[in-house]
């Protein structure tokens, strides 16, 4: 399998190996990692999704009172006050603040809803008639308000989640299709590579070795050759008479 | 001897008027209305009264320009009596309007208090509530202005003079100016009805008395109720009672002292039709644990609240009105007949068009 598919640019040196070896650990754990982590949002996610379900129709059901507790203002009142509710409203009862929750590293807004209750700027509109449906209305109201904050810290996170989750997913399956494979690949071509160059070497030093036998063989003939030749040349010369100094050419056996 | 003369001037008006009160909705119509399942049903079934006026009307229109179209109506038909009036008859019916005009001119000061074109609200104004000056009144860029130039042209300014100085307009919550300028138009709508020479001793006087002190004693209680827990005073509330009624003078000073529900109950007891009426509340709120005033149905009680029982005391006054002959009565009543109409339309179709069918007979109907 060396070479085939796709593989890092490296040189198949027994460094490189290492560092390929090392990173597909790497890889490996945090590919569990971010699997987990992965599963974690989604978890958080179908939570947030039903949630959002409830909300909405708890939305709806609330929005269906606050209108008709409208209505029953206009009954009570005998006309429109929308003009002097939005005149005389000068500071917000109803705030929102928003806070930070952490899942899994996720960062999600949620905003929470409170009541200034010193706040009470409408008090008095409908005091000769239908003041207290005005009130009620009002509570309602803020009633209907609440499950919309709510429902906005839902989305939000919704939203936010959704995204988080396909960056996850994408980098659970990069890392899974595409770099471990990689990395695997690439340290299949290394070890081929280097076995390929083992075995090169193993042929050389083979190669050598006969080479340096076959020398070595020769070598050996030749010395026995040279060494019979030698002996014979023993036989022909050895009994130098060292005192002779060599005049005795004659002497023939 | 009133009768003798009364129908050279006021003859005319008052059969139309009758036959005014003739075509107002009755309890059979009531009953179809509150059958029907969509706002374009509602407004067939209205066709025979408000024909003309609905019929430009889109299909399916929302509750508020069915509330405008009938209004229209009642505006027209309020206008034609106007112009065919003369005499006392006139300025019964200009006294009429003023009630109006303070709803309006209340807008307008909120307006110019918070400095927006008021060119804006003449559109919102209640259409009966109409004066020439009243366009004036936007001039006025500051309050001061408002009050020194403009208020005082309009006929509300006696109701100004001697109870509000522009500091007032400025200081004072809008609703205690509305309800101060109130009082004052009751007061001297009750003086005129009953001590006018002419009114004097007149049916009129006697029909509007009755119906007058009514609506006196009805804006006390309220005013009461739903001044608990707000920053009213008890001497601001003191000042917002008119000086007449059933309960003046005595029950109004013990209103004024009211802190709860009970101090009010036991304030209204010395008249036996108001007491009736807390003694039923009292029982349907100590069950369904809402406040008074409230709409029956808001607590999720059959009973009638308060403010529905002093409608339905309103309406029968109104129809007791028309058993009387001779009288400008009648034009204030069926007004006030028409007004209900109006409101019970609007919440018939509000009822039906937010599918909210188990209240839909909360209307009042007296016919």
């Amino acid at each position: 399998m060396s070479g085939a598919g796709d593989r890092e640019p490296v040189f198949p040196t027994r460094q490189s190996l290492g560092a390929m070896k090392s990173k597909l650990k790497g890889a490996e754990t945090g590919h569990s990692l971010l699997k987990r982590k992965s599963e974690a949002l989604t978890k958080r996610f179908r939570e947030i999704t039903r949630r959002i379900d409830e909300a909405k129709r708890k939305m709806g059901r609330v929005m269906q009172i606050a209108a008709f507790s409208l209505a029953e203002v206009t009954y009570a009142v005998g006309g429109d006050i929308g003009y002097q509710i939005q005149e005389s409203a000068k500071q917000a009862r109803f705030r929102v603040r928003t806070k930070q929750e952490n899942v899994s590293g996720v960062f999600l807004p949620q905003f929470e809803s409170y009541t200034k209750d010193e706040n009470n700027d409408f008090g008095l509109t409908g005091l000769g008639k239908g003041g207290q449906q005005v009130q009620r209305c009002r509570e309602t109201y803020a009633r209907a308000v609440e499950t919309l904050v709510e429902l906005a810290s839902l989305q939000t996170a919704f939203v936010i989640l959704d995204e988080v989750i396909k960056v996850v997913n994408r980098r659970v399956n990069a890392i899974e299709h595409v770099i471990i494979p990689r990395t695997e690949n690439t340290i299949s071509y290394i070890n081929s590579e280097l076995d390929e160059l083992d075995r090169e070497e193993f042929y050389r030093l083979k190669k050598v070795k006969n080479n340096k036998q076959r020398d070595n063989n020769a070598a050996e003939e030749e010395r026995k050759n040279s060494k019979r030749r030698g002996s014979d040349k023993e036989n022909d010369q050895e009994p130098v008479d060292v005192l002779g100094e060599q005049e005795d050419q004659d002497v023939i056996f | 001897m009133e009768g003798l003369f009364f129908n050279v001037n006021g003859g005319y008006v008052e059969g139309i008027v009758r036959g005014y009160r003739n075509t107002l909705l009755t309890g059979q119509n009531y009953g179809n209305l509150t059958q029907c399942e969509t706002i374009d049903d509602v407004k067939l079934q209205l066709s025979p009264a408000y024909g003309d006026f609905l019929a430009s009307l889109p299909p399916n229109p929302s509750t508020s320009s069915l509330a405008n179209k009938t209004t229209d109506k009642l505006v027209a038909e309020f206008r034609y009596l106007q112009g065919q009036s003369t005499g006392t008859l006139l300025k019964f019916m200009e006294y009429l309007t003023y009630g109006y005009m303070i709803d309006n001119v209340a807008l307008l000061i909120t307006g110019t208090l918070h400095e927006r074109d008021t060119r804006e609200l003449l559109e919102r104004c209640h259409p009966l509530g109409w004066f020439e000056t009243m366009p004036v009144l936007c001039v006025a860029t500051n309050i001061e202005e408002l009050y020194n130039s403009v208020l005082i042209e309009t006929p509300l300014a006696p109701y100004f003079k001697g109870s509000l100085s522009h500091q007032d307009l400025d200081e004072l919550n809008i609703e205690i100016i509305r309800n101060t300028l109130y009082k004052n138009y009751l007061e001297d709508f009750y003086k005129f009805t009953t001590e006018h020479p002419e009114l004097k001793g007149t049916p009129t006087a006697e029909v509007m008395a009755e119906t007058l002190e009514f609506e006196a004693d009805r804006r006390a209680i309220n005013i009461t109720l739903n001044s608990f827990g707000t920053e009213l005073s008890k001497q601001d509330r003191k000042k917002l009672y008119p000086d007449f009624g059933r309960l003046y003078p005595e029950g109004t000073l013990m209103l004024s002292r009211a802190d709860d529900m009970e101090g009010v109950a036991l304030a209204v007891s010395g008249v036996h039709d108001y007491k009736q009426y807390f003694d039923t509340v009292g029982m349907n709120g100590g069950m369904s644990g809402s406040g008074p005033g409230n709409m029956s149905g808001g607590g999720g009680s059959d009973g009638k609240s308060l403010e529905d029982m002093f409608y339905q005391k309103e309406m029968e006054i109104s129809k007791m009105a028309f058993t009387r002959q001779f009288t400008h009565a009648v034009i204030y009543a069926w007004v006030k007949l028409r007004e209900q109409e109006i409101r019970n339309i609007t919440w018939i179709s509000e009822c039906i068009a937010q599918n909210q069918k188990d209240r839909i007979g909360n209307y009042i109907s007296v016919f």
